[in-house]
């Protein structure tokens, strides 16, 4: 069996991968369907493929990535260079089957077919080697999949597909040539010897890491340990002095002095963080772009207050862990619940009131108008700030009970925005009985959840 | 010493994982001032064991007793007294050496200052680095300093030894032996490197596929098993040797060395002289112990 046969048997091996084949086959079927709707020219109907190369190239080259990190592949015979075959083998792949959808052109000769049949097979190809490059370039690039919804909102907005689709039919000499050189150029590039010294050994985020919250936790806290490490300086004494000084107010037996010392390792990160001008400046910065972002966004601008479900699930209750202190399983139940209450609380009101924001800026920020759309800004409705009382227990829940099965938590998560999201009377719950008894419903569910996982599951390991 | 209460009791302790057995009606007991060898391959149960005594694992079925209360149930007074190793690495990445520290010894009365100066001293821990920029050897030395430092009764030390250099682990045996002087203090280890482990136990216990083979003291294990090289004075060696219970056996040339196990020394010298040869008798090293024992 050949180098680069082990290497793309990961395409099947990798479970993960499975979830992103169904999404990726659904947006597939999405590409082929459309043509049903009858295959006219100039509607960028025939591109699904082409627009769908860049996301492949993002998650697939990150594959090869995580192999040529291992040390062992650095030392194998001819191992070095099978990411670069790995790469072409699937974008040639890939692009050769989304491009026969152009033969379903209308208005086109025989000889016409060929060369935009071709020409769509280099412009997916260009796209894909593009972003499969890009992967290979920056470190850690498979976060750039966070942008993906970003990216369908601006391709839709300014008709991408129609404009990539003019390129290929009305350019296929022009696309074939660029597509040609582009190929030449990543083939080489890939193969540079820099690349695989440049991966061996370094820890980086794996295509399907983002949901595991363990490995992201460990690689954000070797980074910023890191990035300290050159400050030569403590960053921010006063967080240890303050959760030290309240750890010591109790006896040592008492639950406070392990509460206290459960918010320390769950704040203090943030925290040292924060108490930095620098990184206070741009989190400010970021909650007002956010703020006039989702402004604009219409209906979906409440979306808001389910975005902390998100950022909550890569947290970690102080339940699993193995560093031993003289906490028991008492004290760890205690702890993990003062933390999430806490953190609910936390969240509720920086949510509240980054909404409460946008409230006198309804009133300053103009309208805009786009391609002959116009956009006005809205304020958020500043009466859904229950929502992320209701979420925050259902994702720790969530969390606890799929704590070894990540691929699991990620599905329940996205189900639950996706509910939330899609609620048709989302702006229409604000009846007191229906806010309380979900919210009510929830910690109590979180609690008796994470009074079982205390009690009785193991806390460490594989059981 | 048996006289005195066991500090950790388990009995007919069984776990799964799925169908996997880790523990197979595990029946143990600890006394003070033990300091024990855990030894067994890789997935014999030798971490799960440690864990059920911590109160990290819940038995399925059986009773784990550490300091005369339910594992699952230690708070602080009992966990307070237990200082734990373990192979996961896990620590607190963001904190810098001496945070760590510091954060650790709030929860313990007894932190010894002046024996964390010492380590930190001897053993070249750079305190004001980040967690998670040390390497896997330094990482290792500072949870030796975490576990040790409030001076436990119950040390538990899971794979202790495996990220160190040859020189950190002399001194980490050399640490041991001095932990060892204090009077009651138990020690539970587990560790592939048995050439290193044979240096400070007292008590074996040799684990297969989640049972215990083998639970005795050192000594008697190495009473136990012998290895007898008889040489040919002139000649050859007679066709039968008179030993019994002979585990191995490998001859050439006029020589033979034999294995033996359960046959007294004196018995075996005995047999010995009956033979026109030269016969020195040994005590094996523990690594070839167990192999006869999990064979």
């Amino acid at each position: 069996m050949s180098i680069l046969t082990v290497n793309l048997k990961h395409l099947y091996q990798r479970r993960g991968f499975w979830l992103v084949y169904v999404i990726l086959g659904l947006f597939a079927f999405a590409g082929i369907a459309v043509l049903f709707k009858g295959p006219e020219a100039g509607q960028g109907r025939f591109t699904g493929f082409v627009v769908l190369a860049p996301v492949v190239g993002l998650l697939l080259a990150v594959l090869p990535i995580e192999v040529l990190s291992k040390p062992f592949s650095y030392c194998l015979p001819g191992h070095r260079k099978v990411p670069r075959r790995f790469v072409f083998c699937v974008g040639i792949v890939f692009n050769l089957f989304g491009s026969l959808l152009f033969f379903v052109y209308p208005y086109l000769n025989a000889g016409q077919l060929v060369l935009v049949v071709c020409s769509a097979f280099f412009a997916g190809l260009i796209s894909y080697l593009l972003v499969a490059g890009l992967a290979f370039g920056v470190r850690n690039s498979v976060a750039f999949i966070g942008l993906l919804p970003l990216i369908i909102v601006a391709g839709q907005f300014f008709d991408l597909h129609t404009v990539i689709e003019g390129v290929i039919v009305g350019n296929p000499l022009v696309v074939i040539l660029v597509g040609v050189l582009s190929s030449v150029l990543a083939w080489l590039w890939l193969g540079d010897a820099r690349l695989a010294r440049r991966y061996c050994g370094v820890p980086g985020i794996g295509s399907l890491d983002a949901w595991n919250r363990d490995k992201m936790q460990k690689y954000r806290q070797v980074r910023l340990a890191k990035k300290w490490d050159k400050l030569k300086k403590h960053p921010s004494p006063w967080v240890e002095t303050f959760f030290l000084g309240r750890m010591n107010r109790y006896d040592y037996v008492s639950t406070g002095r392990y509460i206290w010392g459960g918010l320390y390792t769950a704040f203090g990160i943030a925290l040292s963080q924060l108490s930095q001008w620098k990184e206070a400046f741009s989190g400010v910065f970021l909650a007002l772009v956010l703020v006039c972002f989702l402004g604009y966004m219409g209906p979906g601008r409440n979306i808001l207050f389910i975005m902390p479900g998100f950022i909550i699930a890569q947290m970690r209750l102080p339940v699993y862990s193995s560093m031993l202190i003289s906490g028991g399983r008492n004290e760890r139940y205690r702890g993990a619940m003062t933390l999430v209450i806490t953190t609910a609380v936390l969240i509720t009101v920086l949510v509240t009131i980054v909404a409460a924001l946008s409230l006198p800026l309804a009133a300053i920020m103009p309208d805009i108008t786009l391609r002959g759309r116009t956009f006005a800004f809205y304020a958020m409705n500043i009466e859904l700030f229950f929502i992320p009382l209701l979420m925050i227990p259902i994702v720790f829940t969530i969390q606890l009970i799929f704590y070894r099965k990540p691929i699991f938590m990620m599905l329940l998560i996205m189900l639950l925005f996706m509910l939330l999201f899609w609620h048709e009377q989302f702006g229409a719950v604000i009846n007191p009985m229906y806010i309380v008894s979900p919210v009510v419903l929830s910690w109590v569910l979180f609690l008796l959840v994470l009074r079982y996982v205390c009690t009785r599951r193991s806390l460490v390991g594989q059981g | 010493m048996n006289s005195e209460n066991p500090i950790v009791q388990m009995r007919k302790v069984c776990k799964r994982f799925g169908n996997i057995k880790a523990l197979d009606d595990i029946d143990l007991e600890i006394h003070p001032g033990r300091i024990i060898g855990l030894l067994g391959a890789n997935g014999a149960g030798k971490s799960t064991l440690l864990r059920h005594i911590i109160g990290l694992y819940k038995e399925d079925e059986g009773e784990c007793v550490t300091f005369g209360r339910e594992a699952g149930k230690l708070g602080p007074k009992e966990l307070g007294r237990i200082g734990y190793v373990h192979q996961e690495g896990e620590l607190l990445d963001w904190m810098t050496v001496k945070q760590l520290i510091r954060y650790v010894s709030t929860y313990y009365p007894n932190w010894n200052r002046e024996l964390e100066e010492k380590y930190v001293t001897d053993y070249e821990i750079s305190t004001k680095a980040r967690v998670g920029s040390l390497s896997p050897g330094q990482r290792q030395r500072l949870a030796i300093l975490l576990a040790i430092g409030f001076e436990p009764e119950l040390l538990i030390l899971d794979e202790p030894a495996a990220a160190l250099d040859p020189v950190a682990r002399a001194r980490f045996l050399d640490l041991l032996l001095q932990i060892i002087q204090a009077e009651n203090r138990t020690i539970i280890i587990s560790s592939h490197i048995l050439s290193d482990v044979e240096k400070v136990i007292d008590h074996a216990v040799i684990m297969k596929e989640g049972r215990i083979l083998l639970d005795c003291s050192f000594d008697e294990l190495r009473e136990r098993f012998s290895r007898v090289r008889i040489s040919a004075l002139g000649g050859e060696l007679p066709v039968e040797l008179p030993f019994e219970n002979v585990v191995h056996c490998k001859r050439s040339d006029g020589q033979a060395i034999l294995t033996v196990q359960d046959c007294p020394r004196e018995k075996l010298q005995e047999q010995a002289k009956s033979l026109n040869c030269w016969v020195e008798i040994e005590a094996l090293p523990l690594e070839e112990i167990y192999k006869i024992v999990v064979s």
